[in-house]
């Protein structure tokens, strides 16, 4: 290996290879003055970037240059932000730049740098401390440049998305030595009014335009404004202290008004919608329920509720008609008792009846007289008694018995041989 | 009811629907809610319906508002 002899190409693609690995040099500022200064036909700008000692090829290809805020000129100090390669081709690095900006403005990044990592550290940016942006404003505060696009794409965005919204202008310069502290004054002003929300901002511009946004006093003042802060500096790529601290960062001033405000059709939607879910809910509700008294209701007692009554009325009937029966039957036989007992001749007729009962009973004694055994005795008949028994055979008695003979006139013991 | 804000309005109305959707609500207490929701709706629209747009304003230096046209 160590005697292998390699072709140019290999070397050059060899250390490019190198240097794009090396992140040092993905991303570098180099502070310089320009010189050699060409534009190729095709539009790619070619310079050489020196200081006291040592000079440094530098290319900035025609697709960055719209980030060019001006016409590089030799001999003008510049901060170019590039990285460094090897171009193959020729053999040599150079420093590929993707922004060149004036020197004293490169110390601006720096700045940048610090304020963002000190208010970090101090919490500024935290989330606990953001404030949420109400949702249907009734007034929104904006505090910009009164005249420019920012002003005009928030008040027109506002206007066709929520035109009920009342716009309060804070006017403010926006970039300058003075800007910061006029914005700063002006923010403090808005909280005198009625706002909902605060649009603090500017459209776009260089880096030195938009500095006021990244200014101490007014990161400070928009982190300790009551009303909740939607910052809204320049353009998708800037970004400013403001934005950081700010409760809500937009990236243009239209996309400010947008969060700012709700849409009408939005709104108008959604209470639509919510009047629809309600109605279908208290609707399919009442169904619901009205089902349930149906199915109820085609129950037999409910269907005809006379039926209740019905068979209450047939046990009243039943017992009416026993009742009835019973009382007619009791009358009935009090009354056949009482035609009896008037029917009997006794009643009718009490005299006869006494004869009759007379006769009867002159009979009956007639009877007895015949039947009357002394009457017998009279006759000559006497009665035979052992012990008192009345005997009626002869084989009754044997000899030796006592035997008592009674006359009419009286007894006469006697002894059987 | 009237002296709600729109968003309070609406903030309770979804608040209804939400709570009429997900709960077992007894028919009643429904029908209350129901007849509640029907009214800030009601408010809602009316807010929306009578809003008269409003008309940008600038505030001076002297604190007074001023009307402001865009296209100044």
């Amino acid at each position: 290996m160590e005697n292998e002899t390699y072709t140019v190409s290999q070397i050059n693609a060899y250390l490019n290879k190198m240097l794009k690995r090396d992140p040092n040099l993905r991303i570098v500022y180099v502070k310089g003055e320009i010189s050699n200064y060409s534009v190729s036909p095709t539009g790619h700008s070619y310079f050489t970037l020196k200081d006291e000692k040592s000079q440094l090829s530098a290319v900035m290809f025609k697709g960055r240059k719209h980030n060019l805020k001006f016409e590089p000129e030799n001999g003008m100090k510049v901060i170019v932000k590039g990285k460094i390669e090897v171009y193959e081709v020729g053999g040599k690095y150079q420093l590929q730049a993707s922004r060149i900006t004036e020197d004293g403005i490169g110390n601006l990044h720096i700045a940048f740098e610090q304020l963002k990592k000190k208010l970090d550290k101090e919490g500024l940016f935290d989330d606990a401390h953001k404030k949420e942006i109400p949702k249907y404003p009734k007034r929104i505060g904006v505090v910009t440049a009164r005249t420019g696009a920012a002003i005009r794409d928030i008040i027109t965005t506002i206007k066709r998305r929520y035109p009920y919204c009342e716009v309060l202008v804070f006017s403010t310069l926006v970039q300058g030595d003075m800007a910061a502290p006029q914005i700063v004054r002006q923010i403090k002003n808005a909280q005198q009014y009625d706002i909902d929300t605060l649009i603090v901002g500017r459209g776009g511009g260089s880096i030195e335009d938009l500095w006021p946004f990244n200014e101490e006093i007014v990161a400070r003042e928009i982190y300790s404004c009551k009303i909740p802060v939607i910052s809204a500096v320049g353009h998708e790529i800037d970004v400013t202290i403001s934005d950081y601290v700010a409760d809500k960062r937009a990236a243009t001033p239209t996309a400010a008004a947008e969060i700012a405000v709700p849409d009408i059709k939005d709104v108008k939607y959604k209470l639509n919608q919510l009047n629809l879910r309600i109605n279908k809910n208290i609707n399919d509700k009442l169904k619901e329920n009205r089902l349930k008294i149906d199915n109820i209701s085609k129950k037999q007692v409910l269907k005809s509720p006379e039926s209740i009554y019905e068979i209450k009325q047939m046990h009243l009937d039943n017992v009416i008609g026993k009742l009835n029966y019973a009382s007619k039957n009791i009358i009935s036989q009090n009354r056949n008792r009482l035609i009896k007992t008037e029917s009997k001749s006794i009643l009718k007729n009490p005299d006869e009846v006494i004869r009759a009962k007379r006769e009867i009973f002159l009979r009956n004694t007639d009877k007895l007289k015949i039947l009357n055994p002394l009457l017998t005795l009279k006759r000559g008949y006497s009665i035979a008694k052992v012990d008192d028994k009345v005997v009626s055979s002869a084989k009754d008695v044997k000899s030796g018995d006592q035997l008592d003979i009674e006359f009419d006139d009286g007894t006469v013991n006697t002894k059987v041989i | 009811m009237e002296n709600l804000s729109f968003e309070e309005s609406l903030e309770k109305l979804e608040e209804i629907v939400n709570k009429l959707e997900n709960g077992d609500v007894p028919l009643d207490d429904a029908i209350d809610e129901f007849t509640k929701a029907m009214q800030l709706v009601k408010v809602c629209n009316t807010k929306l319906n009578n809003a008269e747009e409003a008309i940008a304003k600038i505030v001076q230096d002297n604190g007074e508002l001023v009307d402001f046209n865009v296209n100044e």
